[in-house]
């Protein structure tokens, strides 16, 4: 028997639990070069802000053991050509759309839901509260619980469908960031976003990225990312969609037994463009070795010394 | 066919070039007819922790034997694996990504510009315009180097029948000086809208070149190089600014781009 690998969010179904990471896809125009985005249990889109971004100056990313440093700083074409451009091409795409959403301010993030509210098609929003690449906004909204509450606690006010929000690890205690995030109304949780971090080139001293920090993603955070979804799903009883250097199913089904309900593939992406129809198969092959028939029994069922 | 695929080939061939530069042939590789001058192949380095793919020019096909060749020189990480493979080694390639050259009118004189790295995807170039008929006398290939140890290949460019022009910083070979000084002595006098540029090679020697043919009104295109984590344009990693504003990314808007058109 061919095992069940729908699961549910916040009331929403998704046919699997395999989404793409937000900044790793675009708007999904690329990817669907490659395979049928109808394969993905959801494409979180790049962060959108109200106003077009350029981003920061190259160089942006910098390759690191096994992971990256990126600084792009959020270049985006804005909430209005999104809406214009985007949504009618995911229109046609069978699969569930997450709008990842960042903000510098309050009234931007609540701007920009508002407008996402009357578009049918944006499934959930995910509230990027933790990029660590803009000089203000973002991050700081992700860092203190009393913002972190707030800002959810307005958003939810204007956008009535399930709202996810999107944790930074750099933090001393994500556990507080989210129950703030729970206090605020919040329907889901997903993390972690990059880690801070930089590199530099000993032959001209200089740092490798025009933001002279960045964002650590890959392989190198998935270890940190499995220690902090355990932890909040130990206190904290909303779902939990695990990122954090997924490239593989077997790295899906470790986040899946530390509590994740689902997860984003990011990174990996850029190297293996296919991987989440990979994934898919070899977790399918491993549901039916286990003799398991749902992807969610294997939530929380971590076993611990 | 997808319109963008990784596809797992063999090593067929390897070929250790001097100082530190090497090529390798790639197949049986099913894609080989949708390649185009220009475009590149991004090259997965399995079993390192080498993250990123690495982008290589292809600077060279062969569709009857379906077989692709990149040439490249020992640098970095990178290039040290991909530098180790042998004969039956396989690899996996996605590609062929990236925009192309595009082929002059028949009535220009083509001038190709390739600056020791650089050189690959101008061979490819030539090869192409060549077997499509171009009048090998009406391309002008001009190949820069430090010294006579970087100019590759010599017999090779010299069977497509082209006018060939090394050119050596130390004049060890060829014309002594920069590629660029070479190219500004050969078009005085000459009718300069009847000819096109295409180039590829360090930022430096791109930049002189865009000034070259801004200044003196050569139409041309240039092929930038950048780290791409990705290569088909989702990581916005790999941007270039554009003099219009904004951005370009160099993986999937280029790496071609025409003079004028980037800040370099």
């Amino acid at each position: 028997m061919t095992p069940d690998l729908k699961v549910t969010l916040a009331g929403v179904e998704f046919s699997n639990p395999i989404m793409t990471a937000s900044g790793c896809c675009g708007y999904g125009e690329e990817l669907a070069d490659v395979f049928p985005l109808e394969k993905l249990g959801a494409l979180v889109t790049k962060s959108i802000t109200r106003e077009p971004r350029l981003g920061h100056p190259p160089p942006r990313t910098a390759e690191t053991p096994a992971g990256m440093l990126n600084a792009i700083g959020l270049a985006n074409v804005g909430v209005k050509r999104f809406l214009a451009e985007k949504i009618p091409w995911l229109e046609t795409q069978k699969t569930k759309i997450i709008v990842n959403v960042a903000g510098s301010s309050l009234d931007e993030y609540v701007e920009i839901c508002a407008m996402l509210a009357d578009c049918e098609r944006a499934d959930m929003i995910e509230l990027n509260i933790s990029c660590p690449n803009v000089s203000e906004g973002g991050i700081q909204f992700g860092t203190n619980p009393a913002m972190t509450e707030k800002v959810i606690a307005e958003v939810k006010k204007v956008f009535s469908r399930p709202l996810v929000a999107k944790l930074t690890p750099n933090v001393t205690d994500i556990v507080e960031m989210a129950k703030a995030a729970e206090q605020g109304g919040a329907d889901v949780l997903s993390l972690i976003n990059s880690m801070v971090g930089t590199s530099i080139d000993i032959e001209t001293w200089q740092t490798r990225l025009t933001n002279n920090k960045g964002g650590l993603t890959g392989p190198a955070i998935k270890p940190i990312a499995l220690a902090l979804v355990d932890a909040v799903h130990s206190n904290c009883r909303l779902p939990i969609i695990g990122i954090g250097g997924i490239a593989t199913a077997a790295d899906v089904i470790e986040f899946l037994l530390v509590g994740a309900s689902a997860v984003q593939v990011g990174t990996a992406l850029f190297v293996e463009p296919d991987a989440p129809v990979k994934i898919l198969n070899d977790l399918t092959s491993y549901l039916k070795r286990k003799q398991l028939a749902r992807v969610t029994d294997l939530v929380g069922q971590v076993r611990k010394y | 066919m997808k319109k963008l695929a990784t596809t797992t080939v063999s090593v067929t061939a390897r070929r250790d070039l001097r100082n530190d530069y090497y090529s390798l042939t790639f197949g049986p590789y099913p894609r080989v007819t949708k390649c185009r001058p220009g475009q590149f192949v991004h090259i997965r380095l399995p079993e390192t922790d080498i993250l990123f793919r690495r982008a290589m020019s292809i600077a060279s096909v062969d569709t009857d034997r379906r077989e692709i060749e990149i040439i490249f020189k020992v640098v970095g990480r990178g290039t040290t694996v991909l530098s180790r493979y042998r004969k039956g080694d396989q690899v996996d390639l996605l590609g062929p990504l990236g925009n192309t050259f595009s082929l002059p009118k028949k009535s220009e004189r083509a001038l190709l510009l390739g600056g020791g790295v650089g050189y690959p995807p101008l061979l490819y170039m030539a090869t192409h315009m060549v077997r499509s008929g171009f009048d090998p006398k009406s391309i002008e290939f001009f190949y820069g180097g430090r010294s006579d140890r970087d100019i590759l290949d010599r017999t090779r460019i010299k069977k497509l029948g082209v006018n060939f022009h090394p050119v050596t910083e130390d004049g060890s070979f060829g014309q002594k000086g920069l590629i660029t000084h070479a190219v500004e002595s050969f078009i005085q006098g000459q009718k300069k809208d009847r000819m096109r540029i295409f180039a590829c090679g360090p930022e430096p020697m791109l930049k002189a070149v865009d000034d070259l043919g801004l200044r003196e009104g050569i139409n041309g295109e240039l092929s930038l190089e950048a780290p791409m984590p990705c290569g088909i344009g989702v990581c916005l990693g790999c941007v270039v600014p554009l003099k219009q504003g904004g951005h370009a990314r160099v993986c999937a808007d280029g790496p071609v781009f025409a003079i004028g058109e980037v800040i370099l």
